[in-house]
Formats: C-alpha cells, sequence, structure tokens
C-alpha cells in the first residue's frame, strides 16, 4: 500500500493525517502560530513516530490550506477546496455539499454525482460565521470553546443577537452580561446567529438533498443541531474527525500520484 | 431664546444649548449604560454650566441611542436622524459645505447636504466594524496606545504597512503576527489609518462626493485618517473651529430652533 501524509495550513491550527491506502494511520493538529517549517516538521516526526512510518516510506506529503505554498517539506500542493470534495467523495460519495467551517473562513463546495467540484464559495473577508467568531465571543464570555456545547445545554432560552459582525456583537453579549443575563442563554443566542451565518451561504447552492459539515466548528454539535434543523435536505455527519477533513483529502489525492 | 440639542453615540453623548444663532454652552461626557441616564447628564450639565434648567430651553431635540425614549422621557420635544442633524450642524459651521463624513464609534456615514443644509442622500455602515471608530479602537488595543495617539504615532512611520484583511478581527491577528516579527508601530499605525481611509473611501465613492467635504464625529479628530482620505480623494477637507464630536448635537438645537416656529 502506499502511505501518504496530509498537511493542512489552517488560520488557526495546522494538521495532518497519515494514510495507508485510505485507511487513515494516524493524525496530529496544533495551533499555527506562524512558523510553518518547524510546526510542520514537528507534526510530520508526531504523526510518523505515531504510526510506526519512517520517512522514506512516505510517497508523497500534500499540503493545503491558507500557509500551503510555505510547506516546506510539501511535495506538491493542493486547494483545500479540492481537498475537501476529495475527502467528501471518498468518505461520503453521495453528498453533493460539503460546508467546511474554518477558522477564519466558510467554505461551501458542490459536487455532481461523479464527485467533481462544480461550484463552490467561501467567505474569508469577514469573521463572522467563522470559527473566529465563536472564539471570540465564548473567550468575552469566559467559557472555553471546548466547553461550548455542554454550557449551551444548560440554556432556558435564546438571547438573540442583533449584529453578524464578531465586533459589534462581542460589545453586545457583554451588555447583556451586565444586565444580568445568563452566560448558557447568551451563548445559545450565538450559536443560533452563527448557524443563520453559515445558513444564508449554503443556500446560496439552491436546494441540495445532502450535505455535511467539516472543519473545526462541526465538531460544535450546539451549531450543527440548528443547521440540520432549519437546513434541507439530509445531513450525514462527517465520519472522521471533521476538523481533518481537508488534510485527510490532500493525503487521498497524494495517493492518486 | 435657548435651544437645546442631545447626541447619545455609541461611546460619547453630546449637548449643546443654542442661544439665537451662537453656542453657549455644550458638553460632552462618556455614555452611561441606559442613553436616557446619558441624556439627562449631558443636558443637565451642558445647563448648569450656565445656571440654568431644562425649563429654561424653549425647545430641545434628541438624536442618536435612544432618540425616542428619550423624547418620552421628555428630555426632549422632538426626536430627529442623527443623518439630518450632522448635515444641519456642518451646514451650520461651513455653509459651503456639501459632503460630510461622520465616522462614529459603531458607524460611518457619508451624508450629502444642499445649500441650505437640508438632506440629499446618504450611506451608511452600521454593519460592519470596518471603516468605523471601533475599527481604530480594536487595532490601538492591539498596538497598546490609546486610540489618540494612534494619528500621532502614524506621522513618524517609516513606511506604511496596509492590512490585508478588512476584517477587523482578522487585521487584529494581522497586526499581532507583524508585531512579533519586530514591525515597528509607527508603521503599523500608519497603515492601519490608511486602511480605516480605505473602507470609508467605499462609502464615499457610493454617495458620489461634491465639493465642498468636511469630517465630523471623533474619528474626524484622527489627522492621519484625514491625511489618508484627502490624498484618496484628491482633494483638502475643510476644517472648522467646533468640536467635531458635538456637530451631531449642534444639528439637533438648530432644528429645534427650525422647528419651535412650527410646534408649540
Amino acid at each position: 500500500m502506499t502511505i501518504t501524509l496530509g498537511l493542512d495550513v489552517g488560520s488557526l491550527f495546522t494538521k495532518a493525517v497519515l494514510l495507508d491506502g485510505s485507511r487513515i494511520l494516524t493524525t496530529a493538529i496544533r495551533e499555527t502560530s506562524g512558523n510553518f517549517t518547524r510546526e510542520v516538521e514537528d507534526l510530520i516526526s508526531r504523526v510518523l513516530a505515531a504510526g510506526g512510518v519512517s520517512r522514506e516510506d512516505v510517497a508523497e506529503i500534500v499540503s493545503t490550506g491558507q500557509g500551503d505554498e510555505l510547506v516546506e517539506q510539501a511535495h506538491f500542493c493542493e486547494d483545500d477546496v479540492a481537498c475537501i470534495a476529495a475527502a467528501t467523495r471518498h468518505l461520503l460519495p453521495d453528498t453533493e455539499l460539503t460546508i467546511e467551517i474554518g477558522g477564519q473562513s466558510i467554505t461551501g463546495v458542490l459536487s455532481n454525482p461523479q464527485g467533481e467540484v462544480v461550484n463552490f464559495m467561501r467567505n474569508d473577508k469577514c469573521a463572522s460565521g467563522s470559527g473566529r467568531f465563536i472564539e471570540v465571543i465564548s473567550s468575552a464570555l469566559g467559557i472555553n470553546i471546548d466547553l461550548l456545547d455542554e454550557t449551551v445545554e444548560q440554556a432556558s432560552k435564546k438571547i438573540a443577537v442583533s449584529t453578524q459582525c464578531a465586533v459589534f456583537a462581542e460589545s453586545e453579549i457583554i451588555s447583556h452580561v451586565n444586565q444580568g443575563e445568563a452566560v448558557p442563554d447568551i451563548l445559545a443566542g450565538v450559536c443560533d446567529s452563527m448557524a443563520r451565518i453559515v445558513i444564508s451561504q449554503a443556500l446560496r447552492f439552491g436546494p441540495v438533498e445532502r450535505y455535511t459539515v467539516t472543519g473545526g466548528v462541526a465538531r460544535l454539535s450546539s451549531i450543527v443541531k440548528i443547521l440540520q434543523e432549519r437546513l434541507h435536505g439530509q445531513y450525514r455527519p462527517f465520519p472522521i474527525d471533521p476538523q481533518f477533513a481537508a488534510a485527510y483529502g490532500a493525503a487521498l489525492l497524494g495517493q492518486q500520484e | 431664546m435657548l435651544y437645546g440639542g442631545i447626541d447619545v453615540g455609541s461611546l460619547t453623548a453630546q449637548a449643546v444649548v443654542l442661544k439665537d444663532n451662537a453656542i453657549y454652552s455644550f458638553q460632552s461626557i462618556r455614555v452611561k449604560p441606559n442613553p436616557v441616564d446619558s441624556a439627562a447628564t449631558v443636558l443637565e450639565g451642558a445647563l448648569k454650566e450656565k445656571g440654568l434648567t431644562l425649563k429654561d430651553l424653549c425647545f430641545c431635540v434628541s438624536t442618536g441611542y435612544g432618540r425616542e425614549q428619550i423624547q418620552k422621557e421628555g428630555l426632549s420635544r422632538e426626536n430627529m436622524s442623527e443623518i439630518s442633524c450632522h448635515g444641519k450642524g456642518a451646514w451650520w459651521v461651513l455653509p459651503q459645505v456639501r459632503t460630510i463624513i461622520d465616522i462614529g464609534g459603531q458607524d460611518a456615514k457619508v451624508i450629502r447636504v444642499d445649500k441650505d443644509g437640508e438632506l440629499v442622500n446618504f450611506v451608511m455602515n452600521d454593519k460592519c466594524a470596518a471603516g468605523t471608530g471601533r475599527f481604530l479602537d480594536v487595532m490601538s488595543k492591539t498596538l497598546g496606545i490609546s486610540v489618540e495617539e494612534l494619528g500621532p504615532l502614524s506621522f513618524k512611520a517609516q513606511q506604511v504597512i496596509e492590512m490585508s484583511n478588512r476584517c477587523s478581527i482578522f487585521c487584529e491577528t494581522e497586526v499581532h503576527h507583524y508585531l512579533q516579527r519586530g514591525a515597528s508601530p509607527a508603521d503599523l499605525a500608519a497603515g492601519i489609518n490608511r486602511t480605516m481611509a480605505g473602507r470609508v473611501m467605499a462609502l464615499v465613492r457610493r454617495v458620489g462626493p461634491e465639493k465642498e467635504i468636511t469630517m465630523t464625529g471623533g474619528v474626524a479628530k484622527n489627522q492621519s485618517v484625514r491625511k489618508e482620505l484627502e490624498k484618496a480623494m484628491g482633494t483638502r477637507m475643510l476644517t472648522y473651529h467646533v468640536d467635531s464630536q458635538i456637530i451631531g448635537a449642534l444639528g439637533a438645537a438648530l432644528i429645534a430652533r427650525q422647528l419651535r416656529g412650527v410646534k408649540q
């Protein structure tokens, strides 16, 4: 079997997936800080050690994401839209739409039944609806993002957020706190607002029969649940950790070389 | 005759007392959580300075946040949009003005007025922090300076490091990265002010500016943003000898004087 390594340099996190054929041997993740070469080297040695694979056995190292061209270790780079489409095509072959919600962007990728990309759109101009939005707000509320879902579960109502802008939303929720509103209720409103932004992007593709959600935000069930309630079409949960979708797709594309 | 104008903004609130055709007294405060409290405090402050009370005003107009509530509470007799008030106020200080760029704490407006200071057209951004005072607030915090220092600091720049992002949140990250790599705060300040002017220019182009042009609101005090805007428009803007932050309240007081003839 061929062993390939996919690297996804995102705005917040860098991810690595080590693949044997289409089977995941191991994955690794770390925060992106700017020193790509060092970060990537750390991830590579981690996945190789955990997978029990020596560097010479890796046929292809493929990079994708925001900093893909800066990865010196990569044999080639692939556009992240192609990587996301490849991952969905392989894992969920009948799913037309993939909504990737990353640290600083929302990307929608529409594929035809053959798995070819027919359309995509991306919002990377504005933090609203991206991972950063939810990060900024939860940190203003003093809630660790890993505790977001369980905090929202305690909500008894949703306090609406009137603005899409992350900066304005931050002030708005601070004023809610000052007015004595409960943190879970505020956060529930924020998740609702976040989901609304994602939905408005998804609707630009028109009706689809099946869709999936990838990227770091896809792990937040309080947001994905709202998407499921309001988006027409069947929601297909991404079979692997959705944060690794693009890195997985990159490794898959390496297999085809 | 005494007329009052109250303008409650996102960060500061102002009141102006007009005596016949001159500014008799004015005050500016940081806002309180409730706009009615802000309005009461700032108006009383402006009146007290001359030993006056609310009863001495023959008409008062409120504008800005909570302008309707302020009227309901009896602090003003009428309320008016900020756009009309800024148009009127700017026209009073500069009768030749036709375009007003008003940048407040949470929004930006470009207002066109006719020779009588009446509104012709306007465009506004209150959806996105980019191009509003908040952008400069966020950026100056990231640089570890006060927003007032952002203008002066940028004049020490050796080069201008413009932001590649539009979103204030993303620009924050961008500035952090530059600082980590040893970029000078002055160069960044200059870039931030240019980026700010770029966002405002998008609004200016939409309205189609007509001479003469001036600026109002808190951001008008940032000389670097002014210069960048002038460069982008290819024309100088007019200045005036009144605090740029009281133009809205001044306009409200002027409208109060106008309305007095109609409503009694």
